[in-house]
């Protein structure tokens, strides 16, 4: 686990263990040393990748990714994983604007029955997982083909555009000095997904689930609840990142979200989240979040030829993750 | 804390040369020493034990002996070679083999391939499936393994004889068995321990370690003790020694046995009433116990005492009534539903029911009791971290701080951390099942006192173990087994070792 790296509060979950603790502490940190490293290279590379202009544009780029990979976090922490996140974020964002534009909704609740239906299906992803015993990385898989082409459905192929000012203004406002509003939305749902994690039952509960179900069951925990509240959690999210993404972006296209699935799933486990579950918390998110925004916006700004971002980005995050996996190996 | 101990030296006799020596090993982690200058010497065709507490230095002796780990200093002699570059495939050339605990088994294959698992008969890769049977048909000869059946389907015992044949095939001359009869019953063991002698008779070595004295003195010609990574002490003649006399080496002390005060309790209204209680392999008419009452559940495997158990837990699906301090309720549905009821359930299997490994200490002690100590959903911290801190001390968990992870314990410690988890939830039944298996001894002492206390403030106990001697000496009432019901009950001056075991058997 990456432990207190920006909050020092003691752990809840996690526990102490392994030698020399120099190298353990950087290794734990190696997201954040890997980040600094970065953010130098390519600050030394173009002066301009270190502006306040070009901070606030990493902070925008990297909410939406953001708030996609603490949806799938959640999941991934109690030992399970859904592939239909992104998807569903691009399919409720259609509903919420086409709830504005067809029904003649007012854009707040429009964009609410969104968030609601993406809710609902992370709550009917669980449902399927844990009631069904549907393997949920064969369900969750269905369930992002059928978004996926229920949102090429909705939208006909086209791009929706129609959208009240209040439903963009949150992708489009910024404070005095330029700051945008949007990241505040992903700073938010960080906090309370740490204090969930942290200081609440069900965050417990869910460490407890994802490490091994069956004492925790045995404990007392009612393991399919659990699951169902990480996967809901985790869609309210999803339909949250569909909101802002289309607000931001001013536009949801018929494939809408799809190009965020594997960098989402990057992200948290890049920030020590365990695929195996139960290990894993918010700030390291955080790192992983930034990490891969940082990568993809230096490329683009170092004026690397785009046929090779692609590439160059795949080593870097190759490299983090061959870094943490020395890490888990020496030092659990 | 060395106190002196007449070291018996095992010292070369006349019959049966010396096939493996570990001479003057030494072994340092960081500041700790985990073995120091321990010289054992293993005879040819020998049963040779090896005894200590967790934490004694057994598992670094036989990592060493297995080519795992590498000695900081010393030698490892093999049929009077020095083994210089010691790692597991020169020592499994030289014919060391190491059988762990988890049997190494895959469950979709065939015993026949497993037996020859990574070495299959093949020709570019095509495995030859008829030298393949024709070979594991030999292997198993006379074992009455049938060598077509799926691994998945055998039972441990056979299980733990494939991996044992495997290394015997492989060229294995030294077997080393890790706890090879952990989560076996009495007649398992009893066929294990034929198995043993026979391939002992083929010329076999074993390096056997166990925590029970009796198999110790059942099974082996010589025994080696390690305390606080010493050689305690050690003998070529078993048969002079006695049970008494291996506690005393393996904690250097004479350990007093615990004993409880049995109480009678006639008369008293009891705290726990079963009705018609129907599960698989479960059919009770009535049960009641006491509050205060030590009840000891046994009998054969599928009797019913376990099954009982996890249905009144929540864990078996069952149907009937139960009765806790006068409230009748339906048997709960989940652990969750027992858990509020106030029954507590300590399961016989550790590391896949007990405990969360990868969580500390402290998450696990109050695992099952945070809705008490939080509100709003938002745990009370210092609420826990008293309830935490309280059971650390009273449990006697040996680690530096609650924040460790419960992975990095012994498996005594480990059971301890169960046990303060399920106290924590203050239940009014407490059930506990094969409480002390694979735990040292003396710690064993501790869980049993640690139940016996609980008793005495009124808490109703149901041990549910196969292990009569530790039984007889923890309970008020024992209840034995047999097609679901409750044969036979013995109270008081009934409950001997001697009784308990003719009831169960017959």
């Amino acid at each position: 686990m990456n432990e207190g790296t920006l909050t020092a509060a003691t752990p809840a979950a996690p526990a102490k263990t392994g030698p020399s603790p120099l190298l353990g502490w950087l290794l734990h940190n190696v997201v954040w040393i890997w980040l600094v490293a970065l953010v130098i290279f390519f600050g030394a590379f173009n002066e301009y990748f270190l502006t306040l202009f070009n901070l606030q544009n990493v902070l925008v780029q990297a909410t939406v990714l953001g708030m996609l990979a603490l949806a799938i976090s959640l999941p991934l922490l109690v030992a399970e994983i859904d592939l239909s996140i992104p998807a569903s974020a691009g399919f409720s964002a259609a509903i919420g604007v086409l709830a504005y534009s067809s029904l003649g909704l007012p854009w707040l609740p429009a964009m609410l029955c969104g968030v609601g239906a993406a809710t609902a299906i992370g709550f009917f992803n669980g449902l399927c997982i844990t009631r069904l015993r549907m393997v949920s990385l064969i369900e969750t898989l269905a369930m992002m083909i059928i978004l996926q082409g229920a949102l090429l459905a909705i939208t006909q192929g086209k791009t929706l555009t129609t959208m009240a000012d209040g439903y963009t203004w949150i992708g489009q406002a910024a404070f005095f000095g330029g700051w945008p509003v949007m990241p505040l939305v992903f700073l938010a749902a960080l906090i309370a997904m740490g204090v969930m994690l942290r200081r609440t039952v069900l965050g417990r509960s869910i460490y407890a689930v994802g490490g091994n179900p069956v004492a925790s069951n045995s404990a007392g925990i009612r393991v399919d609840r659990i699951k169902i509240a990480a996967f809901t959690i985790s869609g309210f999210l999803a339909g949250v990142a569909g909101y802002l993404l289309a607000s931001w972006q001013m536009a949801v296209t018929s494939n809408q979200g799809s190009s965020y699935l594997l960098y989402a799933i990057a992200a948290p486990i890049i920030g020590g989240v365990s695929v195996f579950g139960g290990r894993g918390n918010a700030v390291g998110v955080l790192g992983g979040v930034l990490l891969l925004t940082v990568i993809q916006v230096g490329l683009a700004i170092i004026s690397v030829p785009s046929f090779y971002v692609g590439m160059i980005g795949g080593v870097m995050i190759f490299i983090a993750v061959a870094i943490d996996a020395f890490r888990v190996r020496y030092f659990g | 804390m060395p106190e002196p101990i007449p070291h018996a030296q095992p010292a070369p006799r006349g019959t049966g040369d010396v096939i493996l020596r570990v001479e003057n090993v030494t072994r340092i982690y960081g500041a700790v020493t985990a073995l120091r200058d321990v010289t054992v010497e293993i005879r040819r065709g020998d049963i040779h034990g090896l005894l200590g507490e967790n934490g004694a230095g057994k598992s670094t002796l036989v990592g060493i002996i297995s080519g795992q780990r590498s000695p900081s200093s010393g030698r490892i002699v093999m049929d009077g070679r020095e083994l210089d570059h010691v790692d597991v495939r020169s020592m499994e050339e030289a014919g060391v083999f190491l059988v762990t605990q988890e049997p190494m088994i895959i469950d979709s294959m065939t015993a026949a391939e497993n037996l020859l698992l990574g070495i299959w008969p093949n020709r570019g890769g095509f495995v030859n499936w008829k030298t393949l049977h024709a070979q594991a048909r030999r292997m198993v000869e006379g074992t009455g393994i049938d060598p077509m059946a799926l691994a998945g389907k055998l039972d441990a015992v056979t299980r733990r004889k494939l991996n044992i044949l495997r290394a015997m095939f492989s060229g294995g001359r030294v077997i080393i068995l890790d706890e090879p009869t952990a989560a076996l019953t009495v007649a398992d063991r009893r066929q294990l321990f034929d198995f043993m002698r026979r391939l002992k008779a083929e010329g076999v070595t074993f390096i056997f370690i166990s925590h029970y004295n009796d198999e110790i003195l059942e099974i082996c010609d010589a025994v080696s003790v390690l305390r606080d990574g010493r050689l305690a002490g050690g003998s070529d003649d078993v048969g002079s020694l006695t049970s008494e006399r291996l506690t005393e080496l393996v904690l250097g002390r004479g350990l007093a046995l615990f004993q409880r005060e049995r109480r009678d309790h006639t008369g008293v209204a009891p705290a726990v009433s079963l009705r018609n209680v129907r599960a698989r392999d479960v059919d009770i008419a009535a049960l009641d116990i006491a509050p205060g009452e030590v009840v000891g559940f046994t009998g054969l495997p599928g009797a019913g005492a376990k099954e009982l158990a996890k249905a009144v837990f929540g864990l078996n699906h069952g149907s009937g009534s139960l009765s806790l301090g006068g409230v009748a309720q339906s048997l709960p549905a989940s652990p969750a539903e027992a858990i509020a009821a106030g029954i507590a359930y300590l399961s016989d299997d550790r590391r896949r029911e007990g405990s969360v490994g990868q969580m500390s200490i402290g998450a696990n002690i109050s695992l099952s009791s945070l809705g008490d100590r939080s509100r709003a959903g938002f745990i009370d911290r210092a609420a826990e971290s008293g309830v935490v801190q309280h059971y650390f001390k009273a449990m006697g968990i040996k680690a530096p701080t609650p924040d460790y992870a419960v992975d990095t314990l012994s498996g005594g410690n480990q059971q301890k951390v169960c046990l303060g988890r399920v106290l924590a939830t203050k239940p009014r039944l407490l059930i506990v099942d094969e409480p002390t298996r694979g735990i040292d001894i003396g710690v064993k002492q501790d869980v049993l006192a640690i139940i016996d206390a609980l008793s005495r403030e009124g808490v109703a106990v149901i041990i549910v173990s196969t292990d009569t001697d530790e039984l007889v000496r923890a309970v008020d009432r024992v209840c034995i087994f047999e097609h679901g019901r409750v044969r036979e009950t013995l109270f008081g001056n009934e409950i001997t070792v001697e009784r308990v075991r003719a009831t169960v058997q017959a």
